[in-house]
């Protein structure tokens, strides 16, 4: 068969690539995340164990930063969904003549390098910012709050990198709503925001959980917001991921962690994928 | 009037929630400029110094020019494995597609920093380390996503029946690619292309663990400097690369209708 044959022969230069240097790769970090670190001496290669993965849970210090990724995961969600659907209303249901510059200005943070973005929230957030001083010179604190190396910092921080994703796939789900329904309910006599409450929200609730899960997932595996802004003591797990390999050279400990948030991230895409697709055998 | 328009409220709110996007942009922005050796805003005074000392400066050069070469090479690369690949799947020369379509796509799933620690520990192992072809092999791997992403959804939209009436005039099959469907597709592809070099040009999480001393990318300049403390020519190369993205955008958005591929 020749198509057969053309096909091989165009797909296997990007399998060998991704086999090769992506493949082997995380499935070699399968045996290091069950081998035992001994502080200088380096990593056991005879024995296995099973207490990288049982530190997650019964380490205070692992557990809190497990929880604290899923605490900064759901509340950057939240955010992110609140502030995100006004203005994907306001580019699907507005002046159509805003429309392109709107999407535009939402478009290039997106674009914009991520380091630059944390960046800017550092200039803004530390002791001595942007911030601080505008409070300071309106008489409204005396001294500087502390906006950075905590909950506060990465939250904003996280919410400003991942809230372009949600208003984009916001604006996906709204166009998607025909008009003449939420037309009909009007005529029937819906005020304003039953119209939203009843017609348009359900709607659009695809499109709200597939962007949550969208910022979910990345926000639990962000690196660079969270150094940035969290420094080097406010952890979160991809941060401790770094750490445990870049500083403390315990590859098995930080493997088992990189495990932990990669099954985790892949179950939740699998989860969210079932549950559209029930929600559109419903529909 | 039926039709529902946002109300004032909505659209205070949505217009605050987009000035929120640019601030740190424009702070970048402002600082860049001030002649104080610390950043602040307002800038004190407005001065270029610090424009010029970043265009002197060799590690800022050679950081630029590594992560152009990176991000241009690595999409180069992707494009033709992503195309090619995508190309089979589409016109199902194989079994198995849609497993194919998931390995292809893979690199997105699992969290970058996991790629960096996989790719840190095997090319260790295999002795590889620190050298420049190996931070192209990582770049390749996770921009190749997006080129395979934007080829299917373009492939998927255009009409088989081109295809088969410049068979019938007698094309081959890589001439009827190379004239009736790469241009057809090409729109999607640039815009595919654009994310792929984007996503090359800030990768930090998989490059952090991967470069040599010599080859530092400009965004882990950046982020190693700000742990050291900041001074206003990370800001001015910062302001670099804001005008910089903005010119790209304008002029994708221009030639491609960029925005629909968002």
């Amino acid at each position: 068969m020749k198509s057969l044959r053309t096909g091989v022969l165009l797909v296997s230069p990007l399998l060998l690539v991704l086999a090769a240097a992506f493949v082997v790769p995380l499935l070699l970090l399968v045996p290091t995340s069950f081998q035992e670190y001994r502080p200088g001496a380096g990593i056991a290669t005879d024995s296995w164990t099973f207490a990288n993965y049982a530190r997650i849970f019964t380490d205070e210090f692992y557990r809190e930063v497990v929880l604290r990724t899923i605490g900064l995961g759901t509340a950057v969600t939240a955010s992110c969904l609140v502030l995100g659907y006004p203005v994907a209303y306001l580019i699907v249901r507005g002046d159509p003549r805003w429309r392109l510059p709107l999407t535009l200005l939402v478009i290039f943070p997106l674009m914009l390098n991520l380091v630059v973005r944390s960046f800017g929230w550092i200039v803004l957030l530390t002791n001595r910012g942007v911030v601080n001083n505008l409070l300071i010179d309106l008489g409204l604190i005396e001294r500087p709050l502390r906006l950075m190396f905590n909950m506060t910092g990465l939250m904003i921080g996280l919410t400003h990198i991942y809230l372009p994703f949600m208003v984009l796939m916001l604006v996906a789900a709204l166009q998607n709503v025909p008009r003449d329904v939420e037309a009909a309910a009007s005529t029937l006599g819906s005020s304003r925001f039953h119209v939203f409450r009843a017609v348009t929200l359900p709607l659009t609730a695809p499109g709200i959980i597939a962007g949550s899960i969208l910022v979910f997932v990345l926000t639990i595996s962000a690196l660079v917001t969270p150094r940035m802004l969290g420094g080097p003591t406010y952890q979160v797990m991809a941060t401790l991921i770094y750490d445990e390999y870049m500083q403390l050279l315990d590859w098995p400990s930080g493997s088992a962690l990189s495990f932990a948030l990669a099954i985790s991230t892949i179950f939740i895409i699998w989860l969210s994928s079932r549950m559209t697709r029930r929600w559109a055998g419903l529909a | 009037m039926i039709e529902q328009r946002p109300g004032l409220v909505v659209s205070s709110v949505a217009m605050l929630v987009i000035l929120f996007l640019q601030i740190p942009v424009i702070v970048v922005m402002l600082a860049s400029f001030s002649e104080t050796s610390y950043l602040t805003i307002p800038p004190q005074g407005w001065t270029l110094k610090w424009f010029a000392a970043v265009v002197t400066d060799r590690t800022y050069i050679d950081a630029i020019r590594n992560s152009l070469i990176l991000a241009v090479g690595s999409t180069a690369i992707s494009l033709v494995l992503g195309v090619a690949a995508s190309y089979a799947i589409f016109r199902r020369m194989l079994p198995g597609s849609e497993a194919l379509t998931s390995l292809l796509m893979a690199p997105l799933i699992i969290p970058s920093v996991v790629i960096g620690v996989a790719l840190l520990q095997y090319f260790t192992l295999v002795g590889m380390r620190g050298s420049f072809l190996v931070l192209l092999i990582a770049h390749v791997v996770i921009t190749v996503p997006y080129i395979v992403r934007s080829a299917l959804a373009s492939l998927s939209g255009i009409d088989l029946a081109v295809e088969e009436a410049a068979r019938v005039l007698g094309a081959n099959g890589f001439t009827t690619f190379r004239l009736i469907t790469l241009p057809l597709i090409k729109p999607g592809l640039v815009a595919g292309a654009l994310f792929a070099f984007v996503t090359s040009m800030e990768n930090v999480p998989v490059t952090i663990f991967l470069a040599g001393p010599r080859d530092t990318t400009l965004p882990i300049l950046i982020f190693t400097s700000v742990e050291m403390g900041v001074n206003p020519s990370v800001a001015a190369v910062s302001t670099l690369l804001i005008i910089a993205t903005a010119i790209v955008l304008l002029v994708a958005e221009r030639w491609t209708g960029f925005h629909r591929f968002v």
